[in-house]
Protein backbone atom coordinates (compact mmCIF):
# COMPACT_ATOMS: atom_id res chain seq x y z
CA UNK A 1 0.00 0.00 0.00
CA UNK A 2 3.01 2.63 0.79
CA UNK A 3 4.76 2.14 -1.69
CA UNK A 4 1.98 2.72 -4.45
CA UNK A 5 0.79 5.94 -2.95
CA UNK A 6 4.29 7.25 -1.30
CA UNK A 7 4.97 10.55 -4.06
CA UNK A 8 8.57 9.90 -3.49
CA UNK A 9 8.51 6.23 -4.58
CA UNK A 10 7.17 6.51 -8.22
CA UNK A 11 8.69 6.63 -11.69
CA UNK A 12 9.60 10.41 -11.94
CA UNK A 13 11.57 10.53 -15.37
CA UNK A 14 9.47 12.48 -16.88
CA UNK A 15 10.31 11.23 -20.59
CA UNK A 16 10.08 7.51 -19.55
CA UNK A 17 7.42 7.76 -16.84
CA UNK A 18 5.02 6.29 -19.54
CA UNK A 19 6.68 3.35 -20.34
CA UNK A 20 6.67 0.41 -18.55
CA UNK A 21 9.48 -1.19 -17.53
CA UNK A 22 11.44 -3.11 -19.94
CA UNK A 23 10.81 -7.04 -19.00
CA UNK A 24 7.29 -6.29 -18.96
CA UNK A 25 7.43 -4.43 -22.70
CA UNK A 26 9.08 -7.39 -23.87
CA UNK A 27 6.26 -10.22 -22.47
CA UNK A 28 3.33 -8.50 -23.04
CA UNK A 29 4.55 -5.77 -26.30
CA UNK A 30 1.63 -6.64 -28.30
CA UNK A 31 -1.80 -5.70 -26.95
CA UNK A 32 -2.78 -2.51 -24.94
CA UNK A 33 -5.19 -3.01 -21.73
CA UNK A 34 -8.49 -1.70 -22.08
CA UNK A 35 -7.87 0.79 -19.56
CA UNK A 36 -4.82 2.22 -21.52
CA UNK A 37 -6.53 2.45 -24.95
CA UNK A 38 -6.64 5.62 -26.36
CA UNK A 39 -9.53 6.47 -28.53
CA UNK A 40 -10.30 9.33 -30.81
CA UNK A 41 -12.74 10.63 -27.84
CA UNK A 42 -9.50 10.82 -25.82
CA UNK A 43 -7.81 13.09 -28.25
CA UNK A 44 -10.10 15.28 -28.89
CA UNK A 45 -10.53 15.72 -24.78
CA UNK A 46 -6.81 16.30 -25.33
CA UNK A 47 -7.23 18.82 -28.20
CA UNK A 48 -9.90 20.36 -26.53
CA UNK A 49 -7.61 20.76 -23.26
CA UNK A 50 -4.69 21.96 -25.16
CA UNK A 51 -6.28 24.73 -26.80
CA UNK A 52 -7.89 25.90 -23.79
CA UNK A 53 -4.64 26.01 -21.83
CA UNK A 54 -3.23 27.52 -24.23
CA UNK A 55 -5.31 30.04 -25.55
CA UNK A 56 -4.34 33.02 -22.70
CA UNK A 57 -0.88 32.37 -23.80
CA UNK A 58 -1.20 33.07 -27.15
CA UNK A 59 -3.72 36.40 -26.32
CA UNK A 60 -0.44 37.52 -24.57
CA UNK A 61 1.94 37.10 -27.71
CA UNK A 62 -0.91 38.75 -29.90
CA UNK A 63 -1.52 42.15 -27.92
CA UNK A 64 2.48 42.10 -26.84
CA UNK A 65 2.45 42.23 -31.02
CA UNK A 66 -0.49 44.88 -31.02
CA UNK A 67 -0.84 48.63 -31.76
CA UNK A 68 -1.04 50.78 -28.94
CA UNK A 69 -4.39 51.80 -30.73
CA UNK A 70 -5.53 48.48 -31.67
CA UNK A 71 -5.25 47.85 -27.73
CA UNK A 72 -6.96 50.31 -26.11
CA UNK A 73 -10.03 49.67 -28.16
CA UNK A 74 -9.68 46.24 -27.34
CA UNK A 75 -9.77 45.17 -31.15
CA UNK A 76 -6.81 42.40 -30.72
CA UNK A 77 -7.54 39.25 -32.16
CA UNK A 78 -6.64 35.87 -31.18
CA UNK A 79 -4.46 35.16 -34.06
CA UNK A 80 -2.48 38.54 -34.37
CA UNK A 81 -3.05 41.10 -37.71
CA UNK A 82 -0.36 43.26 -36.98
CA UNK A 83 3.57 42.95 -35.78
CA UNK A 84 4.64 45.73 -33.73
CA UNK A 85 7.97 43.89 -33.10
CA UNK A 86 9.13 47.76 -31.94
CA UNK A 87 7.11 46.95 -28.68
CA UNK A 88 10.07 44.65 -27.51
CA UNK A 89 12.15 47.75 -28.03
CA UNK A 90 9.59 50.46 -26.82
CA UNK A 91 8.91 48.75 -23.40
CA UNK A 92 11.99 49.40 -22.35
CA UNK A 93 11.95 53.45 -24.35
CA UNK A 94 8.97 54.54 -24.45
CA UNK A 95 7.22 53.95 -20.86
CA UNK A 96 8.41 56.87 -17.98
CA UNK A 97 9.23 53.55 -16.10
CA UNK A 98 12.96 52.34 -15.88
CA UNK A 99 11.99 48.19 -17.39
CA UNK A 100 15.18 47.66 -18.02
CA UNK A 101 15.89 48.21 -14.59
CA UNK A 102 13.01 46.23 -13.48
CA UNK A 103 14.76 43.56 -15.55
CA UNK A 104 18.32 43.90 -13.74
CA UNK A 105 16.80 43.84 -10.65
CA UNK A 106 14.80 40.43 -10.78
CA UNK A 107 17.98 38.89 -11.63
CA UNK A 108 20.42 40.23 -9.27
CA UNK A 109 17.92 39.43 -6.13
CA UNK A 110 16.99 36.05 -7.93
CA UNK A 111 20.74 34.90 -8.57
CA UNK A 112 22.14 36.00 -5.31
CA UNK A 113 18.85 34.73 -3.45
CA UNK A 114 19.76 31.55 -5.43
CA UNK A 115 23.34 31.44 -4.76
CA UNK A 116 22.58 31.83 -1.02
CA UNK A 117 20.04 29.08 -0.94
CA UNK A 118 22.64 26.55 -2.76
CA UNK A 119 25.77 27.83 -0.04
CA UNK A 120 23.44 27.37 3.07
CA UNK A 121 21.38 24.52 2.15
CA UNK A 122 24.27 22.59 1.23
CA UNK A 123 26.61 23.54 4.31
CA UNK A 124 23.33 23.00 6.92
CA UNK A 125 21.84 19.60 5.18
CA UNK A 126 25.26 17.85 5.39
CA UNK A 127 25.70 18.51 8.63
CA UNK A 128 21.99 16.99 9.44
CA UNK A 129 23.02 14.16 7.14
CA UNK A 130 26.43 13.53 8.53
CA UNK A 131 27.71 14.89 11.44
CA UNK A 132 26.62 14.05 14.82
CA UNK A 133 25.50 15.74 18.12
CA UNK A 134 23.56 15.20 21.15
CA UNK A 135 19.67 16.99 20.43
CA UNK A 136 20.40 16.95 16.70
CA UNK A 137 16.84 14.51 15.93
CA UNK A 138 14.93 17.07 18.07
CA UNK A 139 16.46 20.26 15.85
CA UNK A 140 15.34 18.02 12.91
CA UNK A 141 11.67 18.04 14.32
CA UNK A 142 12.34 21.62 14.57
CA UNK A 143 13.15 21.78 11.31
CA UNK A 144 10.49 20.07 10.07
CA UNK A 145 7.83 21.83 11.99
CA UNK A 146 8.58 25.27 10.84
CA UNK A 147 8.44 23.81 7.53
CA UNK A 148 4.08 24.39 8.51
CA UNK A 149 4.12 27.55 9.44
CA UNK A 150 2.71 30.54 7.26
CA UNK A 151 4.61 33.26 6.54
CA UNK A 152 2.06 35.72 7.02
CA UNK A 153 2.48 35.49 11.25
CA UNK A 154 6.51 37.08 10.64
CA UNK A 155 5.36 39.24 7.96
CA UNK A 156 4.77 42.44 10.46
CA UNK A 157 7.55 42.05 12.74
CA UNK A 158 9.96 41.22 10.00
CA UNK A 159 9.42 44.34 8.33
CA UNK A 160 9.67 46.12 11.47
CA UNK A 161 12.71 44.91 12.06
CA UNK A 162 14.63 45.32 8.79
CA UNK A 163 13.12 49.07 8.99
CA UNK A 164 15.14 49.46 11.91
CA UNK A 165 17.90 47.99 10.33
CA UNK A 166 17.23 50.88 7.85
CA UNK A 167 16.93 47.83 5.27
CA UNK A 168 13.65 48.74 3.71
CA UNK A 169 14.25 50.24 0.15
CA UNK A 170 16.89 47.81 -0.47
CA UNK A 171 17.32 44.46 -1.47
CA UNK A 172 18.95 43.52 1.78
CA UNK A 173 15.33 41.92 3.19
CA UNK A 174 14.53 39.39 0.13
CA UNK A 175 17.97 38.75 -0.03
CA UNK A 176 19.64 38.30 3.00
CA UNK A 177 17.51 35.68 4.62
CA UNK A 178 17.96 33.16 1.95
CA UNK A 179 21.60 32.69 3.02
CA UNK A 180 20.26 31.39 6.12
CA UNK A 181 18.52 28.38 4.10
CA UNK A 182 14.98 27.02 4.56
CA UNK A 183 13.75 24.21 5.80
CA UNK A 184 12.20 22.74 3.02
CA UNK A 185 15.90 22.73 1.38
CA UNK A 186 17.99 21.44 4.63
CA UNK A 187 14.92 18.25 4.16
CA UNK A 188 16.17 17.63 0.53
CA UNK A 189 19.63 18.22 0.88
CA UNK A 190 19.59 15.71 3.81
CA UNK A 191 17.41 13.67 2.24
CA UNK A 192 20.05 13.44 -0.37
CA UNK A 193 22.80 12.99 1.16
CA UNK A 194 21.78 10.31 3.62
CA UNK A 195 21.73 8.26 0.55
CA UNK A 196 24.63 8.42 -0.45
CA UNK A 197 26.99 5.63 0.83
CA UNK A 198 29.00 6.08 4.15
CA UNK A 199 32.35 4.65 2.05
CA UNK A 200 32.90 8.19 0.85
CA UNK A 201 33.25 9.83 4.22
CA UNK A 202 35.63 7.01 5.64
CA UNK A 203 37.87 7.03 2.53
CA UNK A 204 38.39 10.80 2.86
CA UNK A 205 38.42 10.62 6.67
CA UNK A 206 41.52 8.18 6.11
CA UNK A 207 43.05 10.72 3.96
CA UNK A 208 43.28 13.22 6.45
CA UNK A 209 40.29 15.65 5.46
CA UNK A 210 38.93 17.36 8.22
CA UNK A 211 35.10 18.13 7.89
CA UNK A 212 34.79 20.91 5.80
CA UNK A 213 36.96 19.34 3.49
CA UNK A 214 34.23 16.40 3.03
CA UNK A 215 31.86 18.21 2.57
CA UNK A 216 34.13 20.83 0.44
CA UNK A 217 35.73 18.00 -1.65
CA UNK A 218 33.39 14.68 -1.37
CA UNK A 219 29.42 15.75 -0.97
CA UNK A 220 29.09 19.30 -2.64
CA UNK A 221 30.54 17.72 -5.93
CA UNK A 222 28.09 15.09 -5.91
CA UNK A 223 25.16 16.76 -4.66
CA UNK A 224 24.73 18.96 -7.31
CA UNK A 225 21.21 17.48 -8.93
CA UNK A 226 19.54 18.41 -5.85
CA UNK A 227 21.20 21.95 -5.66
CA UNK A 228 20.32 22.49 -8.95
CA UNK A 229 16.61 21.76 -8.24
CA UNK A 230 17.12 23.83 -5.26
CA UNK A 231 18.57 26.89 -7.46
CA UNK A 232 15.97 26.94 -9.94
CA UNK A 233 13.49 26.51 -7.09
CA UNK A 234 14.61 29.73 -5.65
CA UNK A 235 15.27 31.64 -8.63
CA UNK A 236 11.54 30.81 -9.73
CA UNK A 237 10.32 31.79 -6.42
CA UNK A 238 12.41 35.15 -6.03
CA UNK A 239 11.57 35.49 -9.56
CA UNK A 240 8.34 35.47 -9.59
CA UNK A 241 7.65 37.04 -5.59
CA UNK A 242 5.31 39.76 -5.87
CA UNK A 243 4.81 40.24 -2.16
CA UNK A 244 8.16 40.50 -1.00
CA UNK A 245 9.09 43.53 -3.01
CA UNK A 246 5.75 45.38 -2.41
CA UNK A 247 6.06 45.05 1.48
CA UNK A 248 9.91 46.58 0.59
CA UNK A 249 10.74 48.52 -2.32
CA UNK A 250 8.89 51.63 -2.77
CA UNK A 251 11.22 53.22 -5.50
CA UNK A 252 10.52 52.56 -8.73
CA UNK A 253 14.53 52.09 -9.52
CA UNK A 254 14.86 49.14 -7.35
CA UNK A 255 11.70 47.92 -7.90
CA UNK A 256 11.98 44.13 -9.83
CA UNK A 257 9.80 43.23 -12.92
CA UNK A 258 6.76 41.57 -11.23
CA UNK A 259 6.21 44.24 -8.95
CA UNK A 260 6.99 46.90 -11.87
CA UNK A 261 4.92 45.46 -14.33
CA UNK A 262 1.74 45.97 -12.20
CA UNK A 263 2.93 49.71 -11.71
CA UNK A 264 3.23 49.67 -15.88
CA UNK A 265 -0.66 48.96 -15.61
CA UNK A 266 -1.56 52.56 -13.65
CA UNK A 267 0.61 54.42 -15.83
CA UNK A 268 -1.12 55.69 -18.57
CA UNK A 269 -0.23 57.02 -22.27
CA UNK A 270 -1.70 59.30 -24.86
CA UNK A 271 -4.88 57.24 -25.06
CA UNK A 272 -5.46 57.67 -21.44
CA UNK A 273 -5.12 53.87 -21.23
CA UNK A 274 -2.55 51.51 -19.77
CA UNK A 275 -0.19 50.20 -22.45
CA UNK A 276 -1.63 46.79 -22.12
CA UNK A 277 0.60 45.60 -25.26
CA UNK A 278 3.62 46.86 -23.15
CA UNK A 279 2.36 45.71 -20.15
CA UNK A 280 1.87 41.82 -22.10
CA UNK A 281 5.77 42.39 -23.76
CA UNK A 282 6.55 42.83 -19.47
CA UNK A 283 4.68 39.65 -18.96
CA UNK A 284 6.71 37.61 -21.96
CA UNK A 285 9.83 38.72 -20.35
CA UNK A 286 9.06 37.90 -17.00
CA UNK A 287 7.68 34.47 -18.51
CA UNK A 288 10.53 33.52 -20.82
CA UNK A 289 13.45 32.96 -18.47
CA UNK A 290 10.81 30.38 -16.16
CA UNK A 291 10.13 28.91 -19.62
CA UNK A 292 13.96 28.34 -20.38
CA UNK A 293 15.35 27.15 -16.96
CA UNK A 294 12.36 24.51 -17.04
CA UNK A 295 12.88 22.96 -20.06
CA UNK A 296 16.45 23.30 -19.35
CA UNK A 297 15.71 21.58 -15.20
CA UNK A 298 13.24 20.15 -16.51
CA UNK A 299 14.34 16.70 -14.95
CA UNK A 300 15.86 18.28 -11.53
CA UNK A 301 12.75 20.80 -11.32
CA UNK A 302 10.01 17.55 -11.94
CA UNK A 303 11.48 15.28 -9.30
CA UNK A 304 11.16 18.32 -6.65
CA UNK A 305 7.89 18.91 -7.33
CA UNK A 306 7.24 15.47 -7.30
CA UNK A 307 8.97 14.80 -3.70
CA UNK A 308 7.00 17.58 -2.26
CA UNK A 309 4.23 15.91 -2.85
CA UNK A 310 1.85 18.73 -3.40
CA UNK A 311 0.25 20.40 -6.49
CA UNK A 312 0.95 23.42 -5.85
CA UNK A 313 -2.30 25.03 -6.23
CA UNK A 314 -1.05 28.89 -7.13
CA UNK B 1 31.34 20.39 14.53
CA UNK B 2 27.37 19.83 13.87
CA UNK B 3 25.89 23.00 15.30
CA UNK B 4 28.74 25.42 13.24
CA UNK B 5 27.53 23.35 9.98
CA UNK B 6 23.95 23.78 10.83
CA UNK B 7 24.60 27.36 12.53
CA UNK B 8 22.92 29.21 9.29
CA UNK B 9 19.92 27.51 9.60
CA UNK B 10 19.68 27.58 13.35
CA UNK B 11 20.77 31.59 13.11
CA UNK B 12 17.64 32.14 10.48
CA UNK B 13 15.08 30.45 12.46
CA UNK B 14 16.17 32.62 15.77
CA UNK B 15 16.04 35.65 13.99
CA UNK B 16 13.47 34.97 11.02
CA UNK B 17 10.88 33.13 12.44
CA UNK B 18 11.27 32.11 16.15
CA UNK B 19 11.93 35.64 17.41
CA UNK B 20 9.70 37.73 14.55
CA UNK B 21 6.74 34.95 15.83
CA UNK B 22 7.10 35.82 19.82
CA UNK B 23 7.66 39.40 18.58
CA UNK B 24 4.40 39.00 17.01
CA UNK B 25 2.57 37.70 19.76
CA UNK B 26 3.23 41.50 21.23
CA UNK B 27 2.67 43.57 18.32
CA UNK B 28 -0.88 41.87 18.57
CA UNK B 29 -1.56 43.17 22.02
CA UNK B 30 -0.46 46.44 21.15
CA UNK B 31 -2.07 49.65 19.27
CA UNK B 32 1.04 50.35 17.16
CA UNK B 33 1.35 52.67 13.74
CA UNK B 34 5.63 52.40 13.17
CA UNK B 35 5.21 56.27 14.02
CA UNK B 36 4.43 56.19 16.89
CA UNK B 37 5.95 54.24 20.18
CA UNK B 38 3.47 50.87 21.08
CA UNK B 39 0.88 51.06 23.79
CA UNK B 40 -0.07 47.81 25.40
CA UNK B 41 -4.05 47.01 25.20
CA UNK B 42 -4.41 43.29 26.04
CA UNK B 43 -6.42 41.25 23.96
CA UNK B 44 -8.71 44.34 22.06
CA UNK B 45 -7.19 44.01 18.65
CA UNK B 46 -8.45 40.43 19.24
CA UNK B 47 -11.98 41.60 20.80
CA UNK B 48 -12.35 43.88 17.93
CA UNK B 49 -11.97 41.69 15.32
CA UNK B 50 -14.27 39.26 16.49
CA UNK B 51 -17.05 41.70 17.64
CA UNK B 52 -16.47 45.19 15.58
CA UNK B 53 -15.00 44.13 12.37
CA UNK B 54 -17.27 42.82 10.16
CA UNK B 55 -15.54 42.65 7.09
CA UNK B 56 -12.57 40.64 8.45
CA UNK B 57 -15.05 37.61 8.89
CA UNK B 58 -16.68 38.64 5.33
CA UNK B 59 -12.64 38.00 4.18
CA UNK B 60 -12.37 34.98 5.94
CA UNK B 61 -15.64 33.27 4.56
CA UNK B 62 -15.07 34.72 0.79
CA UNK B 63 -11.21 33.08 1.22
CA UNK B 64 -12.86 29.58 2.11
CA UNK B 65 -15.41 30.07 -0.70
CA UNK B 66 -12.48 31.00 -2.66
CA UNK B 67 -10.49 27.48 -1.49
CA UNK B 68 -13.42 25.26 -1.89
CA UNK B 69 -13.93 26.93 -5.67
CA UNK B 70 -10.73 26.64 -7.04
CA UNK B 71 -8.82 23.35 -4.87
CA UNK B 72 -11.31 20.62 -5.47
CA UNK B 73 -11.92 21.75 -9.41
CA UNK B 74 -8.39 22.58 -10.08
CA UNK B 75 -7.85 18.41 -8.73
CA UNK B 76 -10.97 17.46 -10.76
CA UNK B 77 -9.60 18.60 -13.45
CA UNK B 78 -6.11 17.28 -12.74
CA UNK B 79 -7.82 13.84 -12.49
CA UNK B 80 -9.32 13.76 -15.47
CA UNK B 81 -6.28 15.05 -17.55
CA UNK B 82 -4.27 12.70 -16.07
CA UNK B 83 -6.54 9.95 -16.63
CA UNK B 84 -6.62 10.74 -20.55
CA UNK B 85 -2.61 11.49 -20.27
CA UNK B 86 -2.26 7.91 -18.70
CA UNK B 87 -3.75 6.17 -21.42
CA UNK B 88 -1.27 5.23 -24.59
CA UNK B 89 -1.54 8.08 -26.61
CA UNK B 90 0.84 9.25 -29.34
CA UNK B 91 2.51 12.68 -28.92
CA UNK B 92 2.17 12.51 -24.65
CA UNK B 93 4.79 14.68 -24.12
CA UNK B 94 3.34 17.60 -26.40
CA UNK B 95 -0.18 17.67 -24.48
CA UNK B 96 1.62 17.61 -21.40
CA UNK B 97 3.99 20.02 -22.35
CA UNK B 98 0.49 22.39 -23.19
CA UNK B 99 -0.97 21.59 -20.29
CA UNK B 100 1.67 21.93 -17.44
CA UNK B 101 2.60 25.57 -20.00
CA UNK B 102 0.60 27.68 -17.33
CA UNK B 103 2.09 26.37 -14.56
CA UNK B 104 5.57 28.07 -15.21
CA UNK B 105 3.51 31.30 -15.78
CA UNK B 106 5.01 33.84 -13.19
CA UNK B 107 1.61 34.77 -11.28
CA UNK B 108 2.12 38.48 -12.04
CA UNK B 109 1.69 37.35 -15.73
CA UNK B 110 -0.71 35.37 -15.26
CA UNK B 111 -2.96 38.39 -13.45
CA UNK B 112 -1.79 40.46 -16.35
CA UNK B 113 -3.20 38.04 -18.98
CA UNK B 114 -6.27 37.43 -17.38
CA UNK B 115 -7.04 41.35 -16.95
CA UNK B 116 -7.28 41.24 -20.47
CA UNK B 117 -8.87 38.03 -21.27
CA UNK B 118 -11.97 38.43 -18.68
CA UNK B 119 -12.20 42.65 -19.75
CA UNK B 120 -15.96 42.96 -20.09
CA UNK B 121 -15.99 43.07 -23.95
CA UNK B 122 -12.34 40.74 -24.13
CA UNK B 123 -12.09 37.49 -25.32
CA UNK B 124 -14.08 35.44 -22.84
CA UNK B 125 -17.02 37.03 -23.11
CA UNK B 126 -16.77 37.42 -27.20
CA UNK B 127 -16.53 33.39 -26.80
CA UNK B 128 -19.38 33.37 -24.73
CA UNK B 129 -21.10 35.52 -27.21
CA UNK B 130 -20.91 33.02 -29.57
CA UNK B 131 -23.80 31.18 -27.96
CA UNK B 132 -25.97 33.85 -27.41
CA UNK B 133 -24.56 34.33 -23.79
CA UNK B 134 -24.20 38.09 -22.50
CA UNK B 135 -21.58 37.36 -20.29
CA UNK B 136 -20.88 38.78 -16.66
CA UNK B 137 -18.16 41.85 -16.21
CA UNK B 138 -16.14 39.04 -14.36
CA UNK B 139 -13.77 41.49 -12.23
CA UNK B 140 -15.97 43.94 -11.65
CA UNK B 141 -19.16 42.55 -10.64
CA UNK B 142 -19.41 41.20 -6.99
CA UNK B 143 -21.75 38.35 -8.17
CA UNK B 144 -18.56 36.77 -10.33
CA UNK B 145 -15.39 38.37 -9.02
CA UNK B 146 -14.37 35.19 -7.02
CA UNK B 147 -15.27 32.99 -9.98
CA UNK B 148 -13.15 35.16 -11.98
CA UNK B 149 -10.01 34.86 -9.37
CA UNK B 150 -10.86 30.60 -9.17
CA UNK B 151 -10.37 31.07 -13.12
CA UNK B 152 -6.55 31.82 -12.39
CA UNK B 153 -5.85 28.47 -10.02
CA UNK B 154 -7.70 26.69 -12.83
CA UNK B 155 -5.44 27.42 -15.46
CA UNK B 156 -2.44 26.57 -13.51
CA UNK B 157 -4.07 23.10 -13.28
CA UNK B 158 -1.40 21.48 -14.67
CA UNK B 159 0.40 20.81 -11.32
CA UNK B 160 -1.89 19.19 -10.03
CA UNK B 161 -2.12 17.24 -13.52
CA UNK B 162 1.06 16.26 -13.68
CA UNK B 163 1.39 14.75 -10.04
CA UNK B 164 -1.73 12.82 -10.57
CA UNK B 165 -0.10 11.39 -13.56
CA UNK B 166 3.04 10.08 -11.68
CA UNK B 167 1.13 8.85 -9.04
CA UNK B 168 -1.07 6.88 -11.57
CA UNK B 169 1.89 5.71 -13.20
CA UNK B 170 2.88 3.92 -9.62
CA UNK B 171 -0.30 1.52 -10.10
CA UNK B 172 0.79 -2.39 -11.14
CA UNK B 173 -0.45 -2.93 -14.06
CA UNK B 174 -1.61 -6.53 -12.72
CA UNK B 175 -4.57 -4.56 -10.96
CA UNK B 176 -6.03 -2.94 -14.59
CA UNK B 177 -4.90 -7.06 -16.15
CA UNK B 178 -7.25 -8.47 -13.79
CA UNK B 179 -9.82 -6.55 -13.81
CA UNK B 180 -9.93 -7.04 -17.59
CA UNK B 181 -10.03 -10.71 -17.06
CA UNK B 182 -12.69 -10.12 -14.96
CA UNK B 183 -14.40 -8.40 -17.90
CA UNK B 184 -14.49 -4.86 -16.18
CA UNK B 185 -14.85 -1.89 -18.75
CA UNK B 186 -12.51 1.37 -18.61
CA UNK B 187 -15.04 3.43 -16.82
CA UNK B 188 -15.22 0.78 -14.05
CA UNK B 189 -11.67 0.38 -14.11
CA UNK B 190 -11.43 4.26 -13.22
CA UNK B 191 -13.78 3.77 -10.50
CA UNK B 192 -12.62 1.19 -9.28
CA UNK B 193 -8.52 0.67 -9.16
CA UNK B 194 -7.50 4.30 -10.44
CA UNK B 195 -9.50 6.39 -8.74
CA UNK B 196 -9.27 4.39 -5.23
CA UNK B 197 -5.29 4.26 -5.81
CA UNK B 198 -4.97 7.92 -6.09
CA UNK B 199 -7.42 8.60 -3.45
CA UNK B 200 -4.60 9.68 -0.65
CA UNK B 201 -2.37 11.56 -3.09
CA UNK B 202 -5.61 13.80 -4.27
CA UNK B 203 -6.83 13.87 -0.36
CA UNK B 204 -2.97 15.23 0.91
CA UNK B 205 -2.93 17.60 -2.15
CA UNK B 206 -6.57 18.73 -1.26
CA UNK B 207 -6.15 19.95 1.76
CA UNK B 208 -2.39 20.98 1.13
CA UNK B 209 -4.07 22.96 -1.69
CA UNK B 210 -6.62 24.59 0.62
CA UNK B 211 -3.50 26.09 2.75
CA UNK B 212 -2.38 27.33 -0.11
CA UNK B 213 -5.45 29.01 -0.94
CA UNK B 214 -5.81 30.18 2.36
CA UNK B 215 -2.88 32.42 1.46
CA UNK B 216 -4.05 33.70 -2.16
CA UNK B 217 -2.53 37.41 -2.02
CA UNK B 218 -1.38 38.42 -5.29
CA UNK B 219 -3.79 37.56 -7.83
CA UNK B 220 -6.43 39.48 -6.01
CA UNK B 221 -4.16 42.74 -5.04
CA UNK B 222 -3.78 42.77 -8.64
CA UNK B 223 -6.66 41.91 -10.30
CA UNK B 224 -9.17 44.08 -7.97
CA UNK B 225 -7.42 45.24 -5.06
CA UNK B 226 -10.17 43.15 -2.84
CA UNK B 227 -12.98 45.12 -4.86
CA UNK B 228 -16.02 45.88 -6.36
CA UNK B 229 -17.10 46.70 -3.02
CA UNK B 230 -14.94 44.09 -0.99
CA UNK B 231 -16.50 41.45 -3.03
CA UNK B 232 -13.44 39.49 -3.01
CA UNK B 233 -11.37 40.89 0.04
CA UNK B 234 -9.68 37.59 1.21
CA UNK B 235 -7.88 37.44 4.81
CA UNK B 236 -4.81 37.92 3.38
CA UNK B 237 -4.61 40.88 1.10
CA UNK B 238 -6.74 42.29 4.23
CA UNK B 239 -4.25 41.74 6.77
CA UNK B 240 -2.14 43.74 3.59
CA UNK B 241 -4.13 46.46 4.04
CA UNK B 242 -4.11 46.89 7.98
CA UNK B 243 -0.46 46.31 8.12
CA UNK B 244 0.97 48.15 5.05
CA UNK B 245 -1.28 50.22 3.92
CA UNK B 246 -2.80 51.30 7.46
CA UNK B 247 -0.18 50.35 9.17
CA UNK B 248 -2.02 49.20 11.80
CA UNK B 249 0.63 46.19 13.38
CA UNK B 250 -1.04 45.51 16.31
CA UNK B 251 -4.60 44.45 14.48
CA UNK B 252 -2.90 43.05 11.94
CA UNK B 253 -0.72 40.53 14.01
CA UNK B 254 -3.68 39.97 15.65
CA UNK B 255 -5.33 39.04 12.19
CA UNK B 256 -2.50 36.95 11.05
CA UNK B 257 -2.62 34.85 14.23
CA UNK B 258 -6.26 34.26 13.42
CA UNK B 259 -5.14 32.84 9.94
CA UNK B 260 -2.39 31.14 11.79
CA UNK B 261 -4.44 29.11 13.72
CA UNK B 262 -7.27 28.48 10.82
CA UNK B 263 -4.01 27.38 8.62
CA UNK B 264 -2.31 25.12 11.79
CA UNK B 265 -5.63 23.18 12.11
CA UNK B 266 -5.45 22.05 8.15
CA UNK B 267 -2.23 21.37 8.66
CA UNK B 268 -3.22 19.53 11.49
CA UNK B 269 -5.73 17.83 9.38
CA UNK B 270 -3.40 17.34 6.72
CA UNK B 271 -0.81 14.91 9.35
CA UNK B 272 -3.46 13.32 11.14
CA UNK B 273 -4.61 11.94 7.90
CA UNK B 274 -1.52 11.45 5.86
CA UNK B 275 1.25 10.00 8.26
CA UNK B 276 0.47 6.81 6.43
CA UNK B 277 2.54 7.99 3.07
CA UNK B 278 3.49 11.05 3.37
CA UNK B 279 7.20 10.69 4.12
CA UNK B 280 6.84 6.88 3.85
CA UNK B 281 9.66 6.35 1.64
CA UNK B 282 12.29 8.90 2.48
CA UNK B 283 12.04 8.07 5.93
CA UNK B 284 15.99 7.82 7.60
CA UNK B 285 17.50 5.46 10.07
Amino acid sequence: MATLTTPTALPSTPGTSAAPPADRRRTRKARTLKAFKATPLTYLLLIIASIVFFTPLIFMVSIALSSTRTTAAGAFTIIPQEFYWSNFTDVFTATPLPVGRFVLNSVIIATTSAVGQVLSSSLVGYAFARLRAPGKGTVFMVVLATMMIPGQIVMIPQFIIFQNLGWVNTFLPLIIPNFFTNAFNVFLVRQFVARLPSEYDEAAQMDGLGYFGIYRRIFLPMMWPILTAIAIFTLTASWGDFMGPLIYLHRQELMPLALGLRFMTAVTNELQTPAWNLVMVGSIILTLPMLVIYFLGQKYLYEMSISTGSAGVK
Amino acid sequence: MFWIFASPWIIGFLVFLAGPMIFSVYISLTEWDSFNPPVFVGLDNFVRLFTDYPLFWRAVGQTFLYAVLAVPTTLAIGVFLANLLNKRIKFRRFFRTMVYLPVLVPLVATAMVFMMVLAPSGPVNQFLGLFGIDGPHWLLDPTWVIPAIVMLALWAAGGATILLLSAMNGIPKEFYEAAEIDGAGPMRQFWSITFPQITPIIFFNLIMGMIGAFQVFGQVFILTGGGPDNASMMMVPLLFREGFQFFRFGLASAMAWVLFVIIMIFTALAFKTSKRWVFYETEVK
